[in-house]
Protein backbone atom coordinates (compact mmCIF):
# COMPACT_ATOMS: atom_id res chain seq x y z
CA UNK A 1 0.00 0.00 0.00
CA UNK A 2 3.10 2.38 0.82
CA UNK A 3 4.57 2.08 -2.57
CA UNK A 4 1.15 3.10 -4.37
CA UNK A 5 1.17 6.18 -2.23
CA UNK A 6 3.82 6.84 -3.20
CA UNK A 7 3.54 6.82 -6.98
CA UNK A 8 2.41 9.40 -9.71
CA UNK A 9 1.56 9.64 -13.04
CA UNK A 10 4.34 9.90 -15.26
CA UNK A 11 6.44 13.03 -15.94
CA UNK A 12 8.68 13.86 -18.87
CA UNK A 13 11.18 16.70 -19.08
CA UNK A 14 13.77 16.70 -22.00
CA UNK A 15 16.98 19.30 -21.88
CA UNK A 16 18.55 20.04 -24.92
CA UNK A 17 21.48 22.41 -25.13
CA UNK A 18 22.27 23.40 -28.50
CA UNK A 19 23.52 26.39 -29.90
CA UNK A 20 21.84 29.27 -33.18
CA UNK A 21 24.63 28.88 -34.58
CA UNK A 22 24.25 25.17 -35.03
CA UNK A 23 23.51 24.46 -38.15
CA UNK A 24 21.13 21.26 -36.97
CA UNK A 25 20.14 22.70 -34.61
CA UNK A 26 16.57 22.30 -34.40
CA UNK A 27 14.76 25.14 -32.52
CA UNK A 28 12.20 26.37 -35.99
CA UNK A 29 10.79 23.39 -35.98
CA UNK A 30 10.36 22.60 -32.49
CA UNK A 31 8.98 25.93 -31.90
CA UNK A 32 6.73 25.47 -35.26
CA UNK A 33 5.28 22.28 -33.18
CA UNK A 34 3.38 24.03 -30.48
CA UNK A 35 0.55 25.20 -32.41
CA UNK A 36 -1.69 26.34 -29.51
CA UNK A 37 0.63 28.97 -27.28
CA UNK A 38 -1.41 30.14 -24.20
CA UNK A 39 1.33 32.24 -22.67
CA UNK A 40 4.34 33.61 -23.40
CA UNK A 41 6.52 34.48 -20.40
CA UNK A 42 9.78 36.50 -20.66
CA UNK A 43 12.73 37.20 -18.32
CA UNK A 44 14.75 39.71 -18.37
CA UNK A 45 18.22 40.28 -16.27
CA UNK A 46 19.39 43.75 -15.36
CA UNK A 47 16.50 45.39 -17.44
CA UNK A 48 13.70 47.65 -16.16
CA UNK A 49 11.06 48.95 -18.24
CA UNK A 50 10.78 53.14 -18.73
CA UNK A 51 8.08 53.31 -20.91
CA UNK A 52 -15.80 34.82 -21.79
CA UNK A 53 -13.54 32.62 -23.08
CA UNK A 54 -15.03 29.01 -24.54
CA UNK A 55 -15.11 27.42 -20.61
CA UNK A 56 -14.58 23.93 -22.37
CA UNK A 57 -12.12 21.72 -20.53
CA UNK A 58 -10.69 18.19 -22.12
CA UNK A 59 -11.33 15.82 -18.85
CA UNK A 60 -14.93 17.25 -19.59
CA UNK A 61 -16.31 18.21 -22.66
CA UNK A 62 -15.86 17.72 -26.11
CA UNK A 63 -13.04 19.95 -27.39
CA UNK A 64 -12.01 20.80 -30.92
CA UNK A 65 -8.77 21.59 -32.74
CA UNK A 66 -7.46 22.69 -36.49
CA UNK A 67 -3.69 23.21 -36.76
CA UNK A 68 -2.47 25.63 -39.39
CA UNK A 69 -1.25 22.18 -41.19
CA UNK A 70 -4.66 21.31 -41.44
CA UNK A 71 -5.23 18.52 -39.40
CA UNK A 72 -8.70 18.58 -37.40
CA UNK A 73 -8.78 16.96 -34.11
CA UNK A 74 -12.02 16.02 -32.15
CA UNK A 75 -11.60 14.76 -28.68
CA UNK A 76 -15.10 13.47 -27.63
CA UNK A 77 -17.19 11.78 -24.91
CA UNK A 78 -18.44 8.20 -25.50
CA UNK A 79 -21.87 9.25 -26.44
CA UNK A 80 -20.77 12.14 -28.73
CA UNK A 81 -18.47 9.77 -30.82
CA UNK A 82 -20.66 6.99 -30.94
CA UNK A 83 -22.95 9.61 -32.13
CA UNK A 84 -20.44 11.01 -35.09
CA UNK A 85 -19.90 7.79 -36.78
CA UNK A 86 -16.39 8.64 -37.38
CA UNK A 87 -13.18 6.44 -37.18
CA UNK A 88 -11.49 7.20 -34.51
CA UNK A 89 -9.54 5.69 -31.63
CA UNK A 90 -9.56 5.58 -27.56
CA UNK A 91 -7.78 8.33 -25.67
CA UNK A 92 -4.69 7.66 -24.00
CA UNK A 93 -6.03 9.44 -20.98
CA UNK A 94 -8.66 6.75 -20.26
CA UNK A 95 -8.39 4.86 -16.98
CA UNK A 96 -9.51 1.60 -17.38
CA UNK A 97 -12.95 2.45 -18.82
CA UNK A 98 -13.12 4.10 -21.98
CA UNK A 99 -14.76 6.94 -21.89
CA UNK A 100 -13.04 9.48 -24.54
CA UNK A 101 -12.25 9.33 -27.91
CA UNK A 102 -10.17 10.99 -30.33
CA UNK A 103 -11.07 11.65 -34.24
CA UNK A 104 -7.96 12.94 -36.26
CA UNK A 105 -9.05 13.86 -39.52
CA UNK A 106 -6.11 15.16 -41.92
CA UNK A 107 -8.05 17.94 -43.98
CA UNK A 108 -6.01 17.87 -46.59
CA UNK A 109 -6.24 14.54 -47.86
CA UNK A 110 -8.28 13.81 -51.38
CA UNK A 111 -11.33 12.40 -49.79
CA UNK A 112 -11.84 15.52 -47.17
CA UNK A 113 -12.09 18.25 -49.72
CA UNK A 114 -15.56 19.89 -50.42
CA UNK A 115 -17.80 16.74 -51.98
CA UNK A 116 -15.54 14.06 -51.35
CA UNK A 117 -16.84 10.67 -49.60
CA UNK A 118 -14.99 11.48 -46.08
CA UNK A 119 -15.70 15.44 -46.21
CA UNK A 120 -19.50 14.69 -46.68
CA UNK A 121 -19.55 11.88 -44.15
CA UNK A 122 -17.97 13.93 -41.72
CA UNK A 123 -20.22 16.89 -42.45
CA UNK A 124 -23.49 15.10 -42.01
CA UNK A 125 -22.35 13.58 -39.02
CA UNK A 126 -21.26 16.83 -37.62
CA UNK A 127 -24.75 18.86 -38.47
CA UNK A 128 -27.09 16.38 -38.98
CA UNK A 129 -26.25 13.57 -36.15
CA UNK A 130 -24.56 15.02 -33.47
CA UNK A 131 -25.52 18.59 -33.65
CA UNK A 132 -21.76 19.86 -32.39
CA UNK A 133 -22.02 23.60 -31.59
CA UNK A 134 -18.69 24.66 -30.18
CA UNK A 135 -16.92 28.57 -29.61
CA UNK A 136 -13.79 28.50 -31.31
CA UNK A 137 -10.97 31.10 -30.73
CA UNK A 138 -8.81 31.69 -34.44
CA UNK A 139 -5.91 33.25 -34.56
CA UNK A 140 -4.54 34.69 -38.02
CA UNK A 141 -1.23 36.29 -39.51
CA UNK A 142 -0.77 39.75 -40.26
CA UNK A 143 -2.80 40.68 -43.31
CA UNK A 144 -4.54 37.40 -43.22
CA UNK A 145 -7.85 38.52 -41.68
CA UNK A 146 -9.62 39.38 -44.90
CA UNK A 147 -9.87 35.57 -45.80
CA UNK A 148 -11.52 35.13 -42.36
CA UNK A 149 -14.31 37.61 -43.17
CA UNK A 150 -16.32 35.71 -45.30
CA UNK A 151 -16.23 32.77 -42.59
CA UNK A 152 -17.00 34.80 -39.66
CA UNK A 153 -19.64 36.82 -41.39
CA UNK A 154 -21.93 33.55 -40.83
CA UNK A 155 -20.90 33.54 -37.20
CA UNK A 156 -21.20 35.98 -34.13
CA UNK A 157 -17.77 36.78 -33.31
CA UNK A 158 -15.64 39.52 -31.12
CA UNK A 159 -11.84 40.48 -31.58
CA UNK A 160 -9.81 39.98 -28.16
CA UNK A 161 -6.04 41.30 -28.23
CA UNK A 162 -3.24 39.56 -26.45
CA UNK A 163 -3.06 40.93 -22.88
CA UNK A 164 0.17 41.90 -22.07
CA UNK A 165 1.41 42.47 -18.03
CA UNK A 166 4.87 43.51 -16.84
CA UNK A 167 6.20 43.72 -13.09
CA UNK A 168 9.95 44.72 -12.66
CA UNK A 169 11.08 42.70 -10.28
CA UNK A 170 13.76 43.46 -7.59
CA UNK A 171 16.18 42.36 -5.39
CA UNK A 172 16.13 39.13 -7.20
CA UNK A 173 18.44 35.72 -6.28
CA UNK A 174 19.16 33.87 -9.15
CA UNK A 175 21.62 31.07 -9.48
CA UNK A 176 25.05 32.14 -10.25
CA UNK A 177 26.02 30.19 -13.02
CA UNK A 178 23.90 30.85 -16.02
CA UNK A 179 26.36 30.95 -18.20
CA UNK A 180 26.34 29.06 -21.79
CA UNK A 181 29.44 26.79 -21.09
CA UNK A 182 28.29 25.78 -17.48
CA UNK A 183 25.31 25.18 -16.36
CA UNK A 184 25.93 23.66 -13.30
CA UNK A 185 21.79 23.25 -11.09
CA UNK A 186 19.66 20.29 -12.83
CA UNK A 187 17.13 21.33 -14.65
CA UNK A 188 13.85 20.87 -12.49
CA UNK A 189 15.75 23.20 -9.94
CA UNK A 190 16.06 25.56 -12.15
CA UNK A 191 12.47 25.29 -13.60
CA UNK A 192 11.55 25.75 -9.81
CA UNK A 193 13.25 28.79 -9.55
CA UNK A 194 12.28 30.46 -13.30
CA UNK A 195 8.65 29.62 -11.73
CA UNK A 196 9.28 31.06 -8.13
CA UNK A 197 10.60 34.12 -10.15
CA UNK A 198 7.75 34.03 -12.36
CA UNK A 199 5.03 33.69 -9.85
CA UNK A 200 6.58 36.53 -7.86
CA UNK A 201 7.52 34.01 -4.84
CA UNK A 202 10.42 34.52 -2.81
CA UNK A 203 13.27 32.21 -2.52
CA UNK A 204 14.95 34.40 0.23
CA UNK A 205 14.28 31.33 2.81
CA UNK A 206 16.19 29.59 5.35
CA UNK A 207 16.08 25.75 5.29
CA UNK A 208 14.35 26.02 9.24
CA UNK A 209 11.74 28.78 8.07
CA UNK A 210 8.27 27.20 8.84
CA UNK A 211 5.91 28.65 6.37
CA UNK A 212 8.44 27.45 3.30
CA UNK A 213 12.26 25.85 2.58
CA UNK A 214 12.44 27.38 -1.11
CA UNK A 215 15.84 28.38 -1.76
CA UNK A 216 17.36 29.85 -4.31
CA UNK A 217 19.79 27.09 -6.03
CA UNK A 218 23.65 27.74 -5.27
CA UNK A 219 26.22 28.94 -6.09
CA UNK A 220 23.43 32.39 -6.23
CA UNK A 221 24.00 35.85 -7.11
CA UNK A 222 21.69 38.53 -6.57
CA UNK A 223 20.05 41.35 -9.29
CA UNK A 224 19.12 43.69 -8.74
CA UNK A 225 16.40 43.89 -10.63
CA UNK A 226 14.69 42.25 -13.37
CA UNK A 227 11.98 42.85 -15.73
CA UNK A 228 9.51 39.90 -15.88
CA UNK A 229 6.76 40.46 -19.32
CA UNK A 230 3.76 37.79 -20.15
CA UNK A 231 1.71 37.70 -22.94
CA UNK A 232 -2.12 36.04 -22.86
CA UNK A 233 -3.98 34.99 -25.50
CA UNK A 234 -3.95 32.87 -28.90
CA UNK A 235 -0.51 33.00 -29.93
CA UNK A 236 1.40 31.87 -33.30
CA UNK A 237 4.83 29.99 -33.59
CA UNK A 238 5.01 32.91 -35.90
CA UNK A 239 4.55 35.47 -33.36
CA UNK A 240 7.59 33.37 -30.99
CA UNK A 241 9.97 33.06 -34.07
CA UNK A 242 9.73 36.98 -34.29
CA UNK A 243 10.12 37.28 -30.54
CA UNK A 244 12.92 35.41 -30.68
CA UNK A 245 14.59 36.92 -33.18
CA UNK A 246 14.60 40.39 -31.41
CA UNK A 247 15.42 38.80 -28.34
CA UNK A 248 18.68 37.55 -30.02
CA UNK A 249 19.52 41.10 -31.52
CA UNK A 250 19.04 42.26 -27.77
CA UNK A 251 21.63 40.09 -26.58
CA UNK A 252 23.61 40.56 -29.41
CA UNK A 253 23.93 43.87 -28.37
CA UNK A 254 23.82 43.83 -24.52
CA UNK A 255 26.82 43.41 -22.54
CA UNK A 256 28.68 40.33 -21.94
CA UNK A 257 27.26 37.00 -19.93
CA UNK A 258 23.74 38.35 -20.45
CA UNK A 259 20.57 35.99 -21.11
CA UNK A 260 17.56 36.27 -21.19
CA UNK A 261 14.59 33.13 -20.63
CA UNK A 262 11.91 32.73 -22.70
CA UNK A 263 8.62 30.42 -21.59
CA UNK A 264 5.83 29.49 -24.05
CA UNK A 265 2.81 27.54 -22.49
CA UNK A 266 0.80 25.44 -24.39
CA UNK A 267 -3.09 25.65 -24.37
CA UNK A 268 -4.17 22.89 -20.77
CA UNK A 269 -7.24 22.32 -22.70
CA UNK A 270 -5.64 21.63 -26.20
CA UNK A 271 -6.46 17.84 -27.87
CA UNK A 272 -3.05 18.26 -28.99
CA UNK A 273 0.62 19.22 -28.25
CA UNK A 274 3.65 19.02 -30.08
CA UNK A 275 2.62 18.24 -33.62
CA UNK A 276 -0.16 16.15 -33.97
CA UNK A 277 -0.04 14.13 -30.61
CA UNK A 278 -2.93 13.78 -28.26
CA UNK A 279 -2.69 16.18 -25.29
CA UNK A 280 -5.11 15.70 -22.12
CA UNK A 281 -5.30 17.17 -18.50
CA UNK A 282 -5.13 13.96 -15.94
CA UNK A 283 -3.88 16.83 -13.48
CA UNK A 284 -1.96 19.72 -14.66
CA UNK A 285 -2.15 19.59 -18.42
CA UNK A 286 1.89 20.86 -18.45
CA UNK A 287 2.57 21.46 -21.91
CA UNK A 288 5.59 23.98 -22.24
CA UNK A 289 8.86 24.94 -23.25
CA UNK A 290 11.03 26.96 -21.75
CA UNK A 291 14.38 28.62 -23.49
CA UNK A 292 17.19 30.04 -21.68
CA UNK A 293 19.56 31.94 -24.32
CA UNK A 294 22.86 33.62 -23.63
CA UNK A 295 24.42 36.41 -25.93
CA UNK A 296 27.21 33.95 -27.47
CA UNK A 297 23.80 31.74 -29.06
CA UNK A 298 23.98 28.70 -27.09
CA UNK A 299 20.72 27.93 -25.42
CA UNK A 300 18.73 25.65 -23.15
CA UNK A 301 15.78 24.28 -23.70
CA UNK A 302 13.62 22.74 -21.50
CA UNK A 303 10.20 20.69 -22.70
CA UNK A 304 7.68 19.33 -20.33
CA UNK A 305 5.00 17.10 -20.95
CA UNK A 306 2.47 15.78 -18.82
CA UNK A 307 1.15 11.99 -18.05
CA UNK A 308 -0.04 10.04 -21.43
CA UNK A 309 2.16 12.48 -23.63
CA UNK A 310 4.26 11.69 -26.21
CA UNK A 311 7.78 12.61 -25.56
CA UNK A 312 8.31 16.43 -27.19
CA UNK A 313 10.53 16.33 -30.68
CA UNK B 1 16.34 7.47 -14.82
CA UNK B 2 18.70 9.37 -17.46
CA UNK B 3 19.46 8.47 -20.47
CA UNK B 4 21.80 10.66 -23.20
CA UNK B 5 20.01 10.09 -26.51
CA UNK B 6 22.89 11.65 -28.39
CA UNK B 7 26.25 13.08 -27.80
CA UNK B 8 28.34 14.67 -30.35
CA UNK B 9 32.02 16.08 -28.61
CA UNK B 10 32.82 18.66 -31.25
CA UNK B 11 29.00 20.31 -31.02
CA UNK B 12 27.64 21.98 -27.85
CA UNK B 13 24.48 19.62 -28.49
CA UNK B 14 23.47 17.72 -25.43
CA UNK B 15 19.91 16.21 -25.35
CA UNK B 16 18.84 14.69 -21.58
CA UNK B 17 15.17 12.84 -21.45
CA UNK B 18 14.34 13.15 -17.78
CA UNK B 19 11.41 10.70 -16.89
CA UNK B 20 9.61 11.23 -13.15
CA UNK B 21 13.05 12.79 -11.81
CA UNK B 22 10.88 15.65 -10.83
CA UNK B 23 11.64 16.01 -6.97
CA UNK B 24 9.34 17.74 -5.70
CA UNK B 25 4.92 18.62 -7.26
CA UNK B 26 2.96 21.97 -6.89
CA UNK B 27 -0.62 22.01 -6.16
CA UNK B 28 -2.78 25.54 -6.58
CA UNK B 29 -5.04 25.36 -3.99
CA UNK B 30 -8.13 27.41 -2.51
CA UNK B 31 -9.73 26.98 0.97
CA UNK B 32 -13.35 27.42 0.90
CA UNK B 33 -15.35 28.17 3.90
CA UNK B 34 -19.04 27.80 5.44
CA UNK B 35 -18.46 31.49 6.76
CA UNK B 36 -16.75 33.77 4.27
CA UNK B 37 -15.57 35.99 6.92
CA UNK B 38 -12.96 34.25 8.54
CA UNK B 39 -9.36 35.05 8.39
CA UNK B 40 -6.75 32.68 8.16
CA UNK B 41 -3.10 33.63 8.38
CA UNK B 42 -0.57 31.36 6.50
CA UNK B 43 0.68 30.22 9.39
CA UNK B 44 -2.91 29.18 10.12
CA UNK B 45 -3.32 27.80 7.12
CA UNK B 46 0.00 25.96 7.00
CA UNK B 47 -0.80 24.47 10.76
CA UNK B 48 -4.25 23.39 9.86
CA UNK B 49 -2.94 21.16 6.99
CA UNK B 50 -0.64 19.81 9.18
CA UNK B 51 -3.19 18.73 11.70
CA UNK B 52 -5.13 17.15 8.79
CA UNK B 53 -2.10 14.61 7.69
CA UNK B 54 -1.45 13.95 11.34
CA UNK B 55 -5.16 13.13 12.08
CA UNK B 56 -4.73 10.63 8.53
CA UNK B 57 -1.61 9.49 8.52
CA UNK B 58 -0.10 9.65 12.31
CA UNK B 59 3.67 10.77 12.99
CA UNK B 60 4.27 9.82 9.37
CA UNK B 61 1.99 12.27 8.24
CA UNK B 62 3.38 14.87 10.27
CA UNK B 63 6.31 14.64 9.11
CA UNK B 64 5.76 14.94 5.73
CA UNK B 65 7.68 18.32 4.81
CA UNK B 66 5.52 20.28 2.43
CA UNK B 67 6.14 24.43 1.72
CA UNK B 68 3.73 27.10 1.38
CA UNK B 69 5.10 29.04 -1.05
CA UNK B 70 2.42 31.73 -1.54
CA UNK B 71 -0.35 32.59 0.16
CA UNK B 72 -3.31 34.70 -0.22
CA UNK B 73 -5.40 36.12 2.79
CA UNK B 74 -8.32 37.65 1.02
CA UNK B 75 -8.68 35.10 -1.21
CA UNK B 76 -7.71 31.96 0.97
CA UNK B 77 -5.75 30.54 -2.11
CA UNK B 78 -2.38 29.24 -1.97
CA UNK B 79 0.61 27.28 -4.05
CA UNK B 80 2.03 24.49 -2.03
CA UNK B 81 4.83 22.34 -2.69
CA UNK B 82 5.65 18.65 -1.70
CA UNK B 83 8.19 16.10 -2.26
CA UNK B 84 6.95 13.99 -4.89
CA UNK B 85 6.38 10.78 -3.21
CA UNK B 86 4.06 12.26 -0.45
CA UNK B 87 2.15 13.81 -2.99
CA UNK B 88 -0.98 11.66 -2.47
CA UNK B 89 -1.07 11.41 1.17
CA UNK B 90 -0.76 15.28 1.56
CA UNK B 91 -3.85 15.53 -1.52
CA UNK B 92 -5.94 12.93 0.31
CA UNK B 93 -5.90 14.53 3.80
CA UNK B 94 -6.46 17.56 1.94
CA UNK B 95 -9.87 15.79 1.06
CA UNK B 96 -10.91 14.83 4.21
CA UNK B 97 -10.12 17.70 6.18
CA UNK B 98 -13.94 18.92 6.18
CA UNK B 99 -14.34 21.36 9.25
CA UNK B 100 -12.14 24.28 10.67
CA UNK B 101 -12.97 25.67 14.03
CA UNK B 102 -16.34 23.77 13.78
CA UNK B 103 -17.51 25.00 10.73
CA UNK B 104 -17.68 23.40 7.56
CA UNK B 105 -14.62 24.09 5.04
CA UNK B 106 -13.04 22.38 1.93
CA UNK B 107 -10.30 22.56 -0.23
CA UNK B 108 -10.10 22.97 -3.78
CA UNK B 109 -7.13 21.63 -5.87
CA UNK B 110 -6.61 23.84 -8.76
CA UNK B 111 -3.76 22.99 -10.35
CA UNK B 112 -1.16 19.91 -9.58
CA UNK B 113 1.96 19.78 -11.58
CA UNK B 114 5.39 18.58 -11.15
CA UNK B 115 6.42 21.88 -12.54
CA UNK B 116 5.86 25.07 -10.78
CA UNK B 117 6.78 27.28 -13.99
CA UNK B 118 3.33 25.44 -15.05
CA UNK B 119 1.22 26.61 -12.81
CA UNK B 120 2.15 29.99 -13.53
CA UNK B 121 0.24 29.68 -17.46
CA UNK B 122 -2.92 28.15 -16.72
CA UNK B 123 -4.48 28.44 -19.75
CA UNK B 124 -8.03 27.86 -17.33
CA UNK B 125 -7.36 31.34 -15.90
CA UNK B 126 -7.50 33.13 -19.20
CA UNK B 127 -10.45 35.74 -19.35
CA UNK B 128 -11.51 37.47 -22.88
CA UNK B 129 -12.07 41.29 -22.04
Amino acid sequence: MTTDLDQNPRSLLVSERSSFRDLKNRISSQVEQLHLNYKVSLLLPEYSFDRSVPRTRIDEDNCVSLTPKGHLTLSLDKDSFEVLGVEGKPSRFNHRVKKRFVVSVDLTDSCMAPGGRGYLRLLAGLKSRLRLKMDFLLSHHPGGGASLQTLLSRHDWSEHRPEVSRHTLTHLSCPALLTSDLLSCDPHSFLEWLGAAHAHISCGNTSSSFLSSLVCPEPKTALSRALSVSVCGLLLPQDIHRLLQQIRVYLEESHLESWACLTVHGFVDSPVSWGANEHGVLRGGENFYSLLMFHDDVYYLHQATGAHDTCPP
Amino acid sequence: MRREDETDETSVFRRVVLKNASPYHYMKICLVLDDESTKLSAVDLKLFILTGLKNLFGEVGAAISFDLLKYDEDTLSGLLRVPSRSLVKLWSSLTLLGFYQNQACAFRVLQVSPYLLSLTGNSRELKLD
